[in-house]
């Protein structure tokens, strides 16, 4: 019996390797790490056409240490040609780098790397999700619904930045450690937001982008010292929204509502793992947004039917959430929650207080709120009239697709 | 029976720039492929080649290393299989993974002199 090849095998490897490497011979060779690992799986892909190794896991391990030994000869000789190039700056065996515990310490390390200050916010998603998650840059571009081009320059500032700031690949002073914790905590929140709201066509990489930053906060909590009622609640809330990323949309790529969701089909053992968590992330004293977030994540998978949805919760974890992190967004989910109350008074007056304009992509959610307001005002045509102007709003097929039908059954049932 | 080599022309991976994930991918439909070949009984030999080329040209026996300029000419790999014919192998051929990469597969039947 030949052994399956686990999901993500090669992808998460590829991660792992290159975090390795780059403990070895330092983050000034990242891009000689990334080619010669990259290298190595097309040898693998090629050599295991006809051949399947026992355990393709310990091949791997067993090129990459292979692959440090070659990298070692060459730099070396590169050395004697250009002093200034550095090589070896661990102190540890070769063979102790490759032990379980040691590349969950590497992987640590990048992800701090990849989080530091000195990298724009869209470097730092770009290059975490090569560097630490293998994606090729045409997936990066894909799944961030960006051009190839933009992401080749941005991985390439972010290296820039490595180099020029001198950043080494080591866990962030402890003075500093909490405040690097945040910036990591909001690298992966964006991660899984990517994934999560873009309207992306493609399923596979919207899974693959929550996937990983589920992944991430996962290796990030088994070490005490990352711990945080943050990083708990972030991954109770990840872990929560996953639990129906699939009933997001139809087999038709049509977007499904979450009152139209078949919540049968949401994920049982994922909403376990969340609720875990939620708990867990009350042990701590620090409260962040993500506390609320989840918190709201769990009443919306606590209710058997979307009429059962305890909305004053909601709305209680929307104020806070405001009072933590004032913004235009935060005001129309308050908007939003409050028509579901019926208090529509109040949902007006909070639409009238929304600058529309601060909601950049996302204005089409505040038209089509105004919508549903008229509509439950039982102003049919401003109603419609306010659909017709969300369905303007957005470039986005799906999202148009949406709209549309709203539109069209309010129609009909006029 | 007769001995065909399928040539595998194209289709590079270095040059297409695949991400680990989709070498996984390939990998597997190759295995695949190769399995269900294997469970027939027809796959008699083949491999990967290494992309670095060398040419040796002419009378005066020319060296010239490659890369050369296209590269959709480049000999990826070949399978040596048994059939009844070369329509045999050009169904065999149907599961070749890498059509979609712009991949072809040349069917040659290996020459055999009666005796």
């Amino acid at each position: 019996m030949q052994h399956k090849i686990i999901d993500h095998l090669f992808r998460h490897h590829y991660g792992k390797m290159v975090a390795i490497l780059t403990r070895f011979f330092g983050l000034a060779h990242i891009e000689t790490i990334e080619d010669a690992v990259q290298d190595t799986f097309i040898k693998a892909t090629l050599q295991w056409r006809n051949q399947r190794p026992d355990n393709p896991e310990a091949w791997l391990t067993k090129v990459a240490k292979n692959r440090t030994i070659d990298l070692l000869r060459s730099l070396k000789s590169e050395k004697n040609r250009h002093q200034q190039v550095s090589a070896g700056t661990v102190s540890i065996p070769i063979s102790d780098l490759f032990l379980d515990h040691e590349i969950e310490d590497s992987q640590l390390r990048m992800i701090f790397v990849a989080c530091h200050p000195s990298l724009k916010p869209q470097e730092q998603i770009a290059f975490a999700l090569k560097t630490i998650s293998g994606f090729s840059t045409k997936e990066i571009a894909a799944a961030l619904l960006t051009r190839e081009d933009a992401i080749t320059k941005r991985l390439q500032r972010a290296r820039a930045a490595i180099v020029a700031n001198n950043i080494q690949f080591e866990f962030p002073a402890p003075h500093e450690l909490q405040i690097r914790l945040t910036r990591v905590m909001e690298v992966i929140y964006l991660t899984f937001n990517e994934g999560f709201h873009s309207t992306n066509a493609d399923n596979l990489i919207r899974e693959d982008l929550c996937g990983e930053a589920i992944r991430l906060s996962k290796l990030l909590l088994k070490k005490e010292k990352f711990r945080s009622g943050s990083m708990y609640a972030l991954f109770a809330l990840m872990c929560f929204h996953a639990a129906r990323l699939e009933s997001k949309t139809n087999s038709d790529n049509e977007i499904v509502d979450i009152r139209n969701q078949d919540r049968n089909k949401w994920h049982v053992p994922m909403i376990e793992l969340a609720k875990n968590a939620l708990t867990k992330s009350a042990e701590y004293k620090d409260v962040s947004i993500y506390h609320f977030e989840a918190t709201i994540a769990f009443e919306h998978v606590k209710a058997v039917t979307f009429e059962d949805t305890n909305w004053n919760i909601i709305l209680h974890c929307y104020n806070k959430l405001y009072e933590i992190q004032p913004s235009d967004f935060a005001l129309l989910n308050k908007a939003i929650v409050t028509i579901q109350l019926n208090k529509l008074n109040d949902a007006k007056d909070i639409l009238e207080s929304i600058k529309y304009d601060k909601l950049g992509q996302r204005q089409y959610l505040y038209y089509g709120c105004y919508a549903e307001y008229y509509a439950k005002m039982g102003a049919m045509p401003a109603a419609i009239a306010f659909y017709e102007k969300a369905i303007t709003k957005t470039s986005n097929a799906l999202e148009k697709a949406y709209l549309l039908k709203k539109k069209n059954l309010l129609q009909a049932s006029n | 029976m007769k001995d065909f080599m399928m040539i595998f022309i194209g289709a590079d991976y270095q040059e297409l720039g695949l991400s680990p994930e989709q070498l996984q991918e390939r990998m597997g439909k190759w295995f695949t492929w190769n399995e269900k070949m294997a469970a027939q009984g027809i796959v008699k030999g083949g491999d990967a080649l290494v992309p670095t080329v060398k040419r040796v040209i002419g009378k005066d026996r020319t060296v010239s290393d490659g890369p050369f300029a296209d590269s959709k000419e480049l000999i990826g790999g070949y399978y040596i299989v048994s059939a009844e014919s070369a329509a045999a192998v050009v169904e065999i051929a149907q599961d070749y993974p890498d059509y979609d990469l712009g991949g072809t597969v040349e069917i040659r039947e290996v020459m055999v002199f009666n005796k």
